[in-house]
């Protein structure tokens, strides 16, 4: 659905993303991750054709957004950070308007999506009046409108309170299991990304620094999470032993190849070490996402 | 769907209150001259005194058509150029600023056909304006002065100059004079589209667009570049004003049309070509 190869883009003598490459399946939900300015949204921006790229191909549902840009976007909704519309007018006119932009819409199918984000009774209203949920479902509804098959959504969340972010929240998952759309996310909200999506990109100063699910990122393969009567002395005991090779955190421990938890435990107990747990440590998006960020 | 379009950008400008602001001063101006001329006993006295140092009865030229010329050679000068200049500027650049433009390119629309619709607009406002300059002329005029009188034109840069016609030409030559100066308008309005395609805010592109016409007019009134006048854009601009001549000028008027026809096409190219490279970012 959404295809980049070797991308690049430079302002001036500063490189925004650098050789990106970026494959999003149909049916995915795919989040987009990394600092401010590390070149999400610029990414974003040459996904739609509002920013041109300095190198690189990129191609949405098959089409060459550069050279086609007209047909490349014929199936996308969008829906940025903080959304603007025309505040002078009402919620109906901005929705006519912009759908007019993709193509001629009839009256019933601006009423349906209405409807379907729940602005109905409101929509003849001025968008001044408007609160930010309401406004951040009037845009959902101009990105409905087209009846698109990708949705790309840059910090959708933005200034939602908790209640607004877990509406939104809920919002995108019932667009994709009623809809099936191919969704891009992009979010500082971490803890969203991790119940949203299936797989992630994460960007550090324009350079792709991982790429996979959201399994594989929070899978540990090497730490043990453990919890005894005396951290320090147990990781004394077991370095004593050569069956650990690190620490982290004051319950965390990287146990040696060929070292078993059963011989932790054997070791700890024999040493009156009381054990009160062991187990693999299954790490957050967060820890995996700031240990990838220190890392680079 | 272009219509379609086209009626969406018009609502866009109309809808909003500034747009008004335009409309509501020519009209606040119009009337002011208006009670003045007729309230004020030294100028109208000096009014009379004029069409009468020109060999011609002053109560029958005191009317709603001379009247009105004076108001469309003062407005046109002055407060025509700027509203049609904010609006032009305001047309790309505002909506960059306000972030509207990002959520319109993210829909399939060539950058060119937006452009082009937003222009279009523009020309409908600088058509809108200078109708209302008309109509508003000689609807004050015509509450406060005879309405049949013939219509008596000085030209303000040579008062020699005299153009004199009985009421039915008279109005001709008016409402012929304010067709011209739609494209005065567009002309005016296209410079400041143009610069509102460059990375700017809607005020420079409004502020740069005026500050040329104004350079043009200071260069062109010093008497030693009288013979480079066919290279300034006023001489062009200002063509409207000779339909008041007593002789009509014709291959000026068809060479000033070809003219302004040529810049404003000129300035919605290059605009549309600076914002065809440019990135749309947040």
């Amino acid at each position: 659905m959404i295809s980049l190869r070797n991308v690049q883009k430079i302002f001036g003598t500063r490189p925004a993303v650098e050789n990106l490459d970026l494959e999003v399946s149909r049916g995915e939900i795919f989040g987009l991750l990394g600092h401010n300015g590390a070149g999400k949204s610029t990414a974003i921006g040459m996904m739609l054709g509002q920013v041109w790229p300095t190198a690189g191909e990129i191609r949405i549902c098959s089409h060459d957004v550069t050279a086609r840009r007209q047909d490349a976007l014929q199936k996308v909704g969008a829906i940025f950070e903080s959304p603007v519309f025309y505040d002078y007018l009402s919620g109906w006119r901005n929705l006519e308007i912009l759908s007019h932009y993709t193509a001629p819409t009839s009256k019933k199918r601006i009423a349906e999506v209405i409807e379907w984000v729940g602005l109905t009774g409101r929509e003849k209203s001025k968008v001044k009046t408007y609160s930010h949920g309401m406004r951040a479902r009037l845009a959902l509804a101009q990105a409905l409108l087209p009846q698109p098959e990708l949705l790309i959504l840059d910090e959708p969340s933005d200034g939602l309170d908790p209640e607004g972010i877990h509406e939104m929240r809920q919002t995108i998952l019932r667009l994709h299991k009623e809809f099936s759309l191919t969704i891009l996310l992009s979010s500082h909200l971490l803890n969203e990304v991790e119940q949203l999506c299936t797989r992630i990109a994460v960007l550090n100063h324009g350079k792709k620094v991982f790429d996979g699910t959201i399994a594989t990122a929070t899978k540990n393969q090497n730490w043990t999470r453990l919890r005894t009567s005396d951290f320090e002395l147990a990781t004394e005991k077991l370095r004593g032993a050569k069956f650990i090779r690190d620490t982290r955190d004051g319950n965390l421990i990287a146990l040696n190849e060929n070292v078993g938890t059963d011989e932790v435990v054997r070791l700890l107990v024999a040493e009156k070490i009381s054990v009160f747990e062991i187990a693999p440590h299954q790490e957050t998006l967060e820890d995996f996402y700031l240990t990838l960020m220190n890392k680079n | 769907m272009f219509f379609y379009q086209l009626k969406n950008e018009l609502w866009k400008l109309f809808g909003k209150k500034r747009t008004y602001i335009g409309f509501s001063m020519l009209l606040l101006a119009q009337l002011i001259i208006i009670l003045m001329l007729r309230f004020y006993p030294p100028a109208h006295r000096g009014l009379t005194h004029s069409i009468e140092a020109s060999g011609f009865f002053g109560a029958q030229y005191i009317s709603m058509l001379t009247i009105a010329t004076i108001m469309a050679f003062v407005l046109a000068y002055t407060l025509l150029p700027l509203y049609v200049a904010l609006v032009g500027g305001d047309l790309v650049s505002k909506e960059y600023e306000d972030g509207t433009l990002r959520m319109i390119l993210s829909r399939p629309v060539s950058r060119v056909r937006l452009l082009f619709l937003k222009w279009l607009a523009g020309v409908v406002f600088s058509f809108v304006l200078v109708v209302s300059l008309a109509a508003g002329g000689l609807i004050f005029s015509g509450l406060m002065f005879p309405i049949t009188g013939g219509s008596f034109t000085q030209f303000p840069d040579d008062p020699t100059n005299i153009g004199i016609f009985p009421f039915q030409e008279g109005l001709q030559r008016f409402l012929l004079a304010h067709a011209f100066m739609v494209l005065k308008a567009v002309t005016i309005m296209s410079l400041a589209f143009m610069f509102s395609c460059f990375n700017m805010k809607p005020a420079a592109a409004a502020i740069l667009a005026l500050s040329i016409i104004l350079i043009d007019r200071i260069l062109m009134e010093i008497p030693f570049f009288h013979d480079l006048k066919e290279y300034f854009l006023g001489h062009y601009l200002n063509a409207w004003q000779t339909f008041y001549f007593q002789h009509l000028w014709y291959w000026h008027l068809v060479e000033s049309a070809a003219m302004l026809c040529a810049f404003s096409l000129t300035f919605l190219i290059i605009g549309l070509a600076v914002f065809q490279v440019r990135d749309i970012k947040s």
